[in-house]
């Protein structure tokens, strides 16, 4: 028996919080031993995993990325910018 | 300068443990503020949703940015700050109003996800984001969220800032990026699900789906 265990809706409650990092390292621990064991929690966290991974990986770049740094060096310059 | 500081710099330094610094301040603008310039188009051009106004919002923001560099606070998060720039220039000439969001409920946004997930499990679209070529709908589905959902998916999922740096940037409480974080993704999952249905990649259709189109590829 676990000091403190959490229902699956508690976990649900938090599930974003924990996969962005921005839990208290004691509560990501339990959600953490909660998520490890339960067959019904456990695919939505992949789920959720998958979903930021492809969210994440979906950032577009810009088209010119050197025109825009030629541009900006040179209002800089023109700004008195010297470095 | 009247008297030599350098004394009275090295005492400094070694009171508050930061390493001596010998570069002028345009250099640091260089060494610090420039290598963030792909973040920060990248950050302009979801605000402007135009290439050509993102180039002229990134160069006006590195402008600003250059002004007021005495103001930055050194070894604070640098891309945030020129975010926060960013984003205030381009409120500033756009006049654009920030739009109120009535509703807001991280824990019910938080299970409305499951609920999201349950939906996907029924229609066998469970693996839906690694299995197909997902990322032009992606991309569409963010250009498509309200902006102040778009705002916070794209900082903390797209520029990997802290829920603390977003707020800091959007100028909202931490709590709020958290409800409007959540609810983005919710509205992005569903978009994304109901695209994978009509792309016919979902293994099943409910009869009461209440989708348009005659799609009897079963």
């Amino acid at each position: 028996m676990m000091t403190e265990m959490l229902d699956c809706d508690a976990v649900m409650r938090q599930l974003w919080d924990y996969l962005d990092g921005e839990l208290t390292p004691d509560r990501e621990e339990v959600v953490r031993a909660h998520l490890a064991m339960c067959n019904r929690c456990h695919p939505q966290q992949d789920f959720e995993q998958s979903f930021l991974r492809a969210l994440s990986a979906s950032r577009r770049e810009h088209l010119r990325p050197d025109a825009i740094k030629v541009r900006v060096l040179a209002a800089l310059r023109a700004d008195g910018f010297a470095a | 300068m009247l008297w030599n500081q350098e004394p009275l710099r090295r005492l400094i330094r070694k009171v508050i443990g930061a390493s001596p610094d010998s570069r002028t301040p345009d250099e640091r603008f260089r060494d610090e503020a420039l290598p963030h310039l792909p973040a920060v188009t990248r950050f302009a051009l979801s605000l402007t949703r135009d290439e050509s106004d993102a180039e002229d919002l990134v160069q006006e923001t590195y402008l600003r940015a250059f002004r007021a560099w005495d103001q930055f606070v050194p070894g604070s998060e640098c891309r945030a700050w020129l975010f926060t720039i960013c984003r205030n220039t381009h409120f500033r000439t756009s006049l654009r109003e920030q739009r109120v969001v009535a509703y807001e409920d991280a824990e019910l946004e938080a299970l409305g996800a499951a609920a999201v997930h349950a939906a996907a499990q029924a229609d066998g679209l469970e693996d839906v984001f690694s299995r197909m070529d997902v990322m032009e709908a992606i991309r569409a589905a963010v250009d498509a969220l309200p902006d102040p959902f778009r705002e916070v998916v794209v900082l903390v999922d797209l520029e990997e800032q802290s829920y603390e740096d977003a707020a800091r940037v959007l100028e909202i409480p931490k709590g709020t990026v958290r409800s409007r974080l959540f609810r983005g993704r919710r509205l992005l999952q569903e978009q994304l699900i109901e695209h994978a249905r009509d792309a016919g990649i979902a293994r099943k259709r409910r009869p009461n789906d209440g989708l348009e189109g005659t799609s009897n590829d079963d």
